[in-house]
């Protein structure tokens, strides 16, 4: 019986480094969840004027007759909706654009209408009434088989002589059917939004709270 | 040719007039209204827009009225007595088993829904018509395609009492 010297143990061959082909897979793995997270970003919608429809009133909407003549001023438009991409329509299909904010198509729509029956004062100094306009929906509201259409606003009408305001809802709805092909989708979509923002105009201007806040402001006598 | 052409010009000409005495509406405005829900009724919040939408659009179709008015809207004192207003309140809805739907057939288990609807002429509140409304359905059938088929019922039935109540 000699002395026993210890053998060194021999290294499995799988924790050799020479033998150890994992490590190129890592760099491959990380490659490849880079493209990944890019082509999910190269497919976020983004605007082109080939899926951009262009939304404004066909006809400028006729205000209601009041009892004496009256001004408006549009003072701001504020867009209350919470949407991330408020240009964004749909994301279907590669995506369908409106060309401008929604606030300032309900701007443009509200001050085109006043200005064709002469009710659009230049400045709110000259104004008898403001319109302070909230925008709490703009965009296709849930649906099945179509598009639905739905625009949604809040104006409060301050009068700047007594100081005192009201506020006034209004909605617009249109309903139209999809269409197979982009190109027609995106007719119908335009002239369904066209026909909600003509009816939410509408329904603002020449609704009945409308009338009863003019007359109010009227009734109101001014401070002193 | 000469004498086809000369038939389909008499043709036309036929058709024209016939074409422009639809277009004359009976109704100066029709004013729709979101409808209630009596108690009881489990429909999402969105049905009552779009019945509201949709019966908007079956109303123009009906071609009884020259112009379908938003709600609240104001409507000229002169064309007042020529306008209606549709009210109207959901009273029953059974969501329907699509089980005994598939199993027994014949129309059980569907979906029902009930409104009650009202039309009142603008100027004196005069009722024109108290309607009764049942719509049945597939269970499967999406709320929406209820509403559809809800609103096309009630412009049928308006339009069957505004002509009744005409002639």
């Amino acid at each position: 019986m000699g002395f026993q010297f210890l053998a060194l143990r021999t290294l499995p061959a799988r924790s050799s480094l020479r033998n150890a082909g994992i490590f190129p897979a890592f760099p491959v793995l990380a490659f490849l969840v880079f493209l990944a997270v890019g082509s999910s970003w190269a497919s976020d919608p983004k605007p082109t004027p080939d899926n951009t429809i262009h939304i404004a009133l066909a006809t400028a909407v006729t205000p209601q007759k009041f009892p004496r003549p009256v001004k408006f001023f549009i003072g701001d438009v504020i867009d209350r909706a919470g949407n991330a991409q408020p240009m964004l329509i749909t994301s279907a299909r590669g995506g369908i654009f409106v060309d401008r904010l929604p606030a300032d198509i309900v701007r443009e729509a509200l001050e085109s209408s006043l200005k064709a029956a002469d009710m659009l004062s230049p400045d709110a100094a000259s104004a008898d009434l403001i319109l302070n306009v909230y925008l709490f929906h703009f965009g296709l509201a849930p649906s099945l088989g179509d598009f639905f259409g739905k625009i949604e606003l809040a104006v409060v009408v301050k009068d700047p002589k007594s100081g005192k305001s009201q506020q006034i809802s209004a909605s617009g709805t249109s309903i139209s059917h999809l269409a197979k092909l982009k190109r027609n989708e995106m007719k119908d979509l335009e002239a369904d939004f066209d026909g909600a923002l003509g009816d939410a105009i509408r329904n603002f201007l020449r609704g009945q709270a409308l009338h009863d806040a003019v007359a109010s402001a009227a009734a109101s006598p001014a401070p002193a | 040719m000469a004498i086809s052409l000369a038939a389909l010009a008499s043709a036309w000409l036929a058709v024209t007039p016939t074409a422009a005495k639809d277009s004359n509406a009976k109704f100066k405005t029709v004013e729709a209204k979101h409808f209630e829900r009596a108690e009881g009724v489990e429909l999402t919040p969105e049905f009552s827009d779009y019945l509201y939408a949709e019966l908007r659009t079956q109303l123009q179709k009906t071609r009884m009225f020259a112009q379908v008015i938003g709600e609240g809207e104001v409507v000229e004192d002169a064309d007042a007595p020529a306008s209606v207003v549709v009210t109207g309140t959901l009273t029953e809805y059974k969501k329907g088993n699509a089980v005994e739907s598939k199993i027994i057939g014949y129309g059980t288990g569907r979906r029902s829904l009930k409104l009650h609807v009202t039309v009142a002429r603008r100027s004196d509140q005069k009722i024109l018509g108290n309607l009764e409304v049942h719509v049945k359905a597939a269970p499967n059938l999406n709320e929406k395609l209820l509403a559809v088929e809800a609103a096309k019922q009630i412009a049928n039935k308006v339009k069957d009492s505004l002509e009744h109540e005409a002639s």
